[in-house]
């Protein structure tokens, strides 16, 4: 073997090692939204990465295991919890080969312990009521103050792993909670017009954008979690949108929209689809410009509507 | 309650920002002690034409010949946990037809270094694809053929110790060595066995991953001087829009058994066999497949191999229940061809760990 030979083989193994110290802290979300808050949080100082995209259904992410590889290197795992992610992270994480993004962990923050939950079953829990959260709504990030909540947490943790940029991770957090509140404040005086007007979306995804909008859950295309909606349950809804003038129907990108096609035709309601995360469309593709979209549509077709 | 105080206070329109946390008492935080539980049955209608158990005997379900026959195939009981912050538990107990066993019963590592993991128990042998699944991860109801006549009756498998290294590279490579203590055959005595596989994925393209593994075993074969090897090569393709619950999933995996030093050599020698499956998901209620499998006939005076054709209808009531209606064509050696027609109705109860890719 000549000297060339064995640098090319030294070469090649040095590669396979780890390399030197990093620079930034490597951040791995599920979703889309929590990665560009963790972004917003984060700035030059931490390098994030998201496991699923808006486009997808969150609750049906395949456990690609060159999933895992991306975890295995992660100094931060945020997940929203509340069994959203409970179909494809734990093999994820049990693959990772990183013992501390485990839950609990200290390089695991679950955003939904930072937020107040809403839709938190009060009776028993049984699968007859479809594949329901029983943790409450996990679909929190339709809530900027939530997000704030979660940038907040995010900077919290991000210090403690890295105490000597704490002081900016903290700083970034409360100046992205302030430009929301800034936004939401003018988001909540365009739709101020239209507080109480009642809205049908797919599934229960609505519950926390409906409670800083003062716009009401007038009723699910699904009659369950889950559940397909069978054609006596849209006969039902079309009897509702006339009882009580729901005149907009809200569906995520990533879910069929005949069903909400069929209820608006009867009823002559507007179909509105919005993104289901940050990336769930062009446009959305920082948290701000996600919201931002979601409320244009639903304004666009409230205004439209007679 | 704080909870529900809350939520109404927050729901009356309340805007700012710190009235929107209640950290640390969410859901998100509540602590659980009690393992993850659920039960999982299976039964089918099962028809064959002919007399199975002389044509063509498998360890999936059959009945008489010309007889629709209900058959209980499994009920799956369920226990996972994390022990402690190093390692978690599966316990998977099983009651069929012929009594209760454990099926598998092992811990796995959480915390060890250099890309390391280990599973120690009583586990099914990391070989091959669909010998790592249980039953019901299965797209068809029955396995292939030649997974039960040249690697094991049911599974590959026993009381052991699964050492897996991830290798620190772009794309996710697993090697396995297993040291074991296998019954390919039930009823049997235990043989040492020594498994070895790597398997890998890689995403193709956005929305396909391509599985590739390499699978072999060594077990001790009775008589001295005799051994058994298996070899395995397994194929995963899986096409999937990020925007869709439709997919298009290819599987294969060829099976070789060469028995060595038995003295015997009828027996001596290397035996084929394999499978490739189509399935097509469409949407969240319906899929659709098909499979091509091949291996040697155990019918009397017809050596050679047996070639069967099946092809699968699945109904999802929901994710937690499903009907499949499998119906198959089994060519055996000189021409002589059987058909089979299976319903099954599987179902899920509780919270069970979701199954790896």
């Amino acid at each position: 073997m000549t000297i060339r030979e064995l640098s090319r083989i030294a070469l090649l193994l040095a590669a396979l090692l780890p390399g030197p110290a990093r620079a930034a802290v490597k951040v791995v979300t599920t979703t889309e939204g929590l990665a560009s808050i963790a972004r917003e949080v984060g700035g030059a100082d931490a390098e994030v990465q998201h496991l699923s995209r808006g486009v997808q259904d969150p609750h049906f992410v395949d456990a690609n295991p060159t999933l895992a590889l991306k975890l295995r290197a992660a100094d931060l795992l945020v997940d929203v919890g509340l069994e959203l992610e409970v179909g494809w992270l734990p093999p994820l994480v049990n693959q990772s080969r990183n013992p501390d993004i485990q839950p609990g962990g200290r390089r695991r923050l679950t955003a939904a312990s930072a937020v107040a939950v809403l839709d938190v079953p009060t009776g028993p829990v049984d699968r007859s009521m479809g594949d329901l959260h029983p943790g409450g709504n996990p679909h929190f990030l339709t809530d900027p103050r939530r997000a704030a909540l979660v940038a907040k947490a995010i900077g919290a943790r991000l210090g403690e792993l890295d105490p000597a940029h704490a002081a900016g991770y903290a700083e970034r957090a409360a100046a992205f909670g302030k430009r929301l509140e800034a936004a939401l404040a003018r988001w909540q005086a365009e739709l101020a017009p239209y507080k109480g007007k009642r809205l049908f979306s797919q599934h229960k995804t609505l519950s926390y954008l409906h409670e800083w909008t003062g716009l009401v859950d007038g009723g699910e295309l699904e009659p369950r979690p889950g559940t397909p909606p069978p054609p006596a349950h849209l006969a039902r809804l079309v009897e509702v949108a006339k009882r009580d003038g729901v005149k907009v129907i809200v569906v995520e990108s990533y879910y069929d929209t005949r069903s909400g096609e069929q209820v608006a035709r009867l009823t002559g309601a507007r179909l509105v689809s919005i993104p289901g995360d940050v990336g769930g469309d062009p446009a959305a593709k920082s948290y701000e410009s996600y919201v931002d979209l979601v409320v244009r549509r639903i304004l666009d077709a409230l205004r439209a509507s007679p | 309650m704080k909870g529900i105080w809350l939520a109404a206070a927050l729901a009356a329109g309340v805007g700012s920002v710190a009235q929107a946390q209640q950290a640390g008492t969410g859901p998100g935080a509540t602590p659980r002690l009690l393992p993850d539980i659920s039960a999982i049955g299976s039964g089918v209608l099962v028809w064959n034409r002919d007399d199975v158990e002389a044509l063509s005997p498998r360890s999936g379900p059959s009945g008489p010949a010309g007889k629709v026959t209900p058959v209980f195939q499994e009920l799956e009981v369920a226990l996972q946990a994390v022990v402690d912050p190093f390692a978690r538990a599966d316990v998977y107990l099983t009651f069929g037809p012929e009594g209760a066993g454990v099926e598998e019963a092992y811990v796995t590592t959480l915390a060890l270094p250099g890309g390391l993991q280990i599973k120690a128990g009583t586990l099914h042998s990391p070989w091959g694809r669909l010998n790592q699944q249980h039953p019901h991860a299965w797209d068809f109801v029955d396995a292939p053929l030649a997974a039960s006549r040249l690697v094991a009756a049911e599974a590959l498998g026993g009381p052991g110790l699964d050492v897996a290294w991830l290798a620190p590279l772009p794309w996710f490579a697993e090697l396995h060595l297993a040291y074991q203590e296998t019954t390919p055959l039930e009823g049997e005595p235990g043989r040492r066995t020594l498994v070895g596989r790597l398997a890998q994925f890689t995403d193709l393209a956005e929305g396909a991953t391509l599985g590739v593994g390499l699978s072999a075993a060594r077990l001790d074969e009775p008589g001295a001087g005799a051994w058994r090897d298996l070899y395995g090569a397994d194929l995963y393709l899986k096409l999937r829009p990020a925007t869709s619950r439709s997919y298009l999933a290819l599987q294969a995996e060829l099976y070789a058994r060469r028995l060595s030093g038995t003295g015997d050599p009828a027996v001596d020698g290397t035996r084929l066999g394999g499978y490739a499956q189509a399935v097509y998901r469409i949407g969240r209620d319906w899929a659709v497949g098909g499979r091509w499998e091949t291996a040697p006939s155990l019918a009397d005076g017809r050596p050679g191999p047996e070639q069967r054709f099946t092809a699968l209808a699945s109904w999802y009531t929901s994710e937690f229940m499903r009907l499949r209606l499998q119906g198959s064509y089994d060519r055996l050696p000189g021409g002589k061809a059987g058909l089979e027609a299976l319903l099954a109705l599987e179902f899920s109860i509780g919270v069970h760990g979701a199954h790896p890719f």
